[in-house]
């Protein structure tokens, strides 16, 4: 196992790297002037220049890239082109607020995906299946930018139910709770339509193997077929997918921190690029990515501890 | 066939389904609100808070209120206001002002503000190493000193006659100097001491400004009712990128102020119950079109005049932004200082036919296609634009310029690229905005040669107008300055220099919970000090 886990370790530092230099390269082949940026529209050509040199940006690409390598090597991420504050600070205030959303919403459409596949499986072919394959390719298909805006409209405005800007507290105070939940239910319905549509498939496949015919010969009730002996060994592969969509949830993240205005890393990433804020864009990339790993890295593990047969 | 265990788990599940339902739905509860304090709710974030550094609407909003001015302006954009001066004087020949500054005025950390401090702000505003980007509107600055607590003496080498309503941006906020210098490049980002009726509490960028009541806060503005303290204990400048967003956290009372309410969203907003908007046409906020016009393209004045003629302004601000700006002919507003009104009747306005003779006038002429061309070369001006409602602006120009026979080019940028894009002269025609509180402000900032390329993107290079512009900052008597401005007004509006779209009214949305207030217009910063601000009893 601890072989295993070094060979995952190892094969992330070139992803890494990659991704520094594609990062790095991406944001400065962007047109785009933070000088200019800073200065704001009014300013002469010669307090735009004075600016450009104070950030360093007039020093070749190369200068720049090496220089910006060595920073991050000793956790030095730089300052904020525009704002001055610390790159880590800035990230360190964005990422609780990110992994809180992540969680609150694989908390909540994780187990509704998988009750929802389990469901349609064993009610295969009725109308309850089909209205819950319905459900599941909405949530896929629909943009998660619209499902917001609709969740807005009728939980927020018409209801009234629920607060949707800003995060005023952290999720376990009353008000922290209460605006995380518009936010966390529209990002957990990218991940419902997925994780039931695997759950019914795998349910089904495993409730057509021997084994569950013997638990059903032994006279156990179904319930306990489905869930001890169907369920359990249906979720394999079902871990694996929700591992790889929490990746893809990040994405999401982007679009549901900016329409509810949730200060965390998809939000501060899409200031900075707009702001051409490049080292905290940077971060933010970085931060991503290393996001992404780390989720690989632990449903690698996950699932070699599920299936043995991995390891070999 | 199902068999009775199987019928029973479903049922299970189905239960246990709606039971989760109704519980989610029992969650349920009224949103928090607390009467002192106050959201305001905002598009965008300031790049920090350090008044001569930044240049960005976004952060006077916020410096109006966490630091004073010398003086202040009235909401009419004309009187000035004492602040924290509570007086001044100013030598006949215009070069000395010798302001008395307030003796009982505190910082936010209760330390006492005198002279020295705004004598220490103001040259901290002119010093070349603090690279303010709006280091121009101080003028010729000769010295400025504190010879004691309560005087001020800002000498110049050369009159500046809008020196006032300089002094009175956010640019030249006075703030404490032992901040400054212990906070270091940090000041305005992590920290602030200024001695406006709020005090920084914490800034999260992008997400979140608060600031709570500056208590001892006893000395606004004379335009306002309430002078001090604040009415409310703390304002959170709440950042909300999506408009559609901003708009319902009004309705449902999640903030209870907003400056930047989408045009499509007012209508919506005035007749919902429970919100107002306050309105004002002095705003002094101009969107134009502008042409190189040293490119050959659009460096015939005729050319420049028929697309002025060619374009429906009144349309565009009916159909475009659903009739909540006023279309400009002019490029200040009429109301602004000085403007020129013997120019009001020769405003160039939507003509299709006279635009189409002017172009036949200046030689190009309509081939087959319907298009105009002159020795072979089709007229193709290219114009650069934002991405966004600009360039529906700018698409609503090439329909109508099309009706005449002028072929325009498009090309978009996002506003990360476009402040770039727009400083080279690769274009003929490009699309700006920009807030001003006079014609002189407009007028130096934009048609003096020494600012081409940028701001002046125009290249109008006229040494007349460099002579008049100087004599106009330079007047001592304001009807010799008007005479100046006026001049230069007529001048740039005859050579048809830009293409007005339309001025931009200040509109403020806020719930009817706050008490009405007049919106203030000083760069673009609608609530100004903040004094105004209070729930109702």
């Amino acid at each position: 196992m601890l072989k295993t886990v070094l060979d995952r370790l190892a094969l992330s530092v070139p992803v890494l790297l990659g991704v520094l230099l594609f990062g790095f390269l991406l944001l400065q082949l962007v047109p785009g002037d933070p000088a200019q940026v800073m200065a704001g529209p009014t300013a002469t050509p010669d307090v735009v220049e004075a600016i450009r040199r104070d950030m360093g940006l007039d020093r070749p690409l190369l200068v720049q890239f090496w220089a910006y390598l060595e920073r991050v090597a000793h956790g030095d991420f730089g300052r904020s082109m525009i704002s001055n504050k610390a790159v880590t600070e800035e990230l360190g205030a964005a990422i609780g607020p990110t992994v809180e959303l992540m969680l609150g919403s694989l908390l909540w459409s994780v187990p509704v995906g998988i009750a929802m596949g389990t469901l349609a499986a064993v009610t295969r072919g009725t109308w309850i299946d089909r209205g819950i394959m319905a459900i599941s390719v909405a949530g896929v298909s629909l943009p998660i930018f619209f499902v917001s805006l609709l969740l807005i409209q009728y939980l927020g405005v018409v209801l009234r139910w629920f607060p949707f800007i800003g995060r005023p507290g952290p999720w376990y105070t009353a008000e922290g709770f209460m605006a995380l939940f518009l936010p966390a239910l529209s990002l957990g319905l990218i991940l419902i339509g997925p994780v039931a549509r695997m759950t019914r498939s795998s349910v089904l496949e495993v409730l057509s193997l021997d084994h569950v015919r013997t638990a059903r010969a032994k006279g156990l009730s179904e319930m306990r077929v489905t869930l001890a002996h169907g369920l359990r060994n249906a979720l394999i592969p079902v871990v694996t997918l929700i591992g790889l969509q929490a990746g893809y949830l990040l994405g999401g993240a982007v679009v549901t921190e900016t329409i509810f205005s949730w200060p965390g890393v998809g939000r501060l990433a899409v200031g900075a690029i707009l702001s051409s804020d490049f080292t905290v864009a940077q971060g933010a990339v970085l931060l991503f990515a290393l996001g992404f790993i780390t989720i690989n890295l632990i449903v690698d593990i996950l699932y070699s501890l599920l299936d043995p047969r991995v390891r070999k | 066939m199902k068999t009775p265990s199987q019928m029973s788990f479903k049922r299970t599940m189905l239960r246990t389904g709606l039971r989760t339902g109704l519980a989610a739905t029992a969650i349920a509860v009224a949103m928090p609100a607390v009467a002192k304090d106050l959201t305001i709710i905002r598009e965008i974030d300031s790049n920090h808070y350090d008044p001569p550094r930044t240049a960005a609407l976004a952060g006077s909003e916020v410096l109006f209120m966490l630091a004073d001015t010398v003086v202040g302006l009235a909401e009419d954009m004309k009187t000035i206001e004492p602040l924290l001066a509570s007086s001044w004087e100013v030598s006949d020949d215009g070069l000395t002002y010798t302001f008395t500054i307030r003796d009982d005025v505190t910082f936010c950390d209760g330390k006492a503000m005198t002279a020295e401090d705004v004598a220490y702000s103001l040259n901290r505003w002119q010093d070349p190493e603090t690279k303010s980007p709006v280091r121009w509107r101080m003028g010729d600055v000769k010295s400025i000193t504190a010879p004691d607590a309560t005087t001020l003496v800002y000498a110049l080498n050369a009159p500046h006659s809008e020196l006032l309503y300089q002094l009175a941006q956010s640019f030249g906020s006075v703030i404490d100097k032992e901040t400054v210098e212990a906070l270091g490049a940090d000041f305005g980002v992590t920290g602030f001491n200024g001695t406006g009726p709020f005090c920084w509490e914490s800034w999260t960028p992008r997400d979140q400004m608060v600031m709570t009541r500056h208590e001892d806060y006893h000395w606004g503005p004379a335009n306002y009712e309430n002078t001090g303290p604040a009415q409310v204990e703390k304002i959170t400048w709440q950042v909300v990128p999506e408009a559609a967003t901003r708009t319902v956290a009004l309705m449902t009372g999640q903030g209870q102020v907003s400056p930047y309410v989408p045009f499509i969203g007012l209508e919506k907003l005035r007749m919902a119950p429970n919100v107002e908007v306050v309105r004002s046409d002095e705003a002094f906020w101009t969107n134009y079109i502008g042409f190189k016009i040293d490119k050959p393209m659009v460096n015939d004045p005729l050319v420049r005049q028929a697309i002025n003629l060619a374009v429906n302004q009144e349309a565009m601000a009916e159909d475009l932004f659903f009739g909540e700006v006023e279309p400009a002919y002019s490029y200040i507003s009429s109301g602004a200082l000085d403007w020129n009104s013997d120019l009001d009747d020769k405003l160039l306005t939507y003509d299709p036919e006279k635009a189409a003779a002017l172009l036949d006038e200046a030689g190009w002429t309509l081939n087959a296609d319907g298009k105009r061309e002159k020795g072979g070369e089709l007229l193709q001006p290219v114009a650069y634009t934002f991405t966004g409602s600009w360039a529906q602006v700018v698409e609503a120009v090439q329909a109508d310029l099309l009706k005449v026979g002028i072929d325009l080019q498009i090309q978009p940028f996002d506003a990360t690229v476009y402040w770039g894009k727009a400083a080279t002269q690769e274009f003929d025609m490009f699309t700006m905005g920009f807030p001003y509180i006079s014609a002189g402000d407009a007028l130096n900032l934009y048609f003096l040669s020494a600012n081409m390329p940028s701001p002046n993107r125009m290249n109008w290079n006229d040494p007349e107008t460099d002579k008049l512009l100087y004599e106009g900052a330079t007047a001592v008597d304001p009807a010799v300055r008007a005479e100046d401005y006026g001049q230069v007004l007529t001048k740039v509006h005859e050579a048809a220099v830009w293409l007005p779209i339309y001025h931009k009214p200040m509109q403020i949305a806020y719930t009817t919970e706050i008490k009405p207030f007049e919106a203030h217009n000083i760069y673009g910063a609608g609530l100004y000090k903040g004094l105004q601000l209070g729930y109702v009893d």
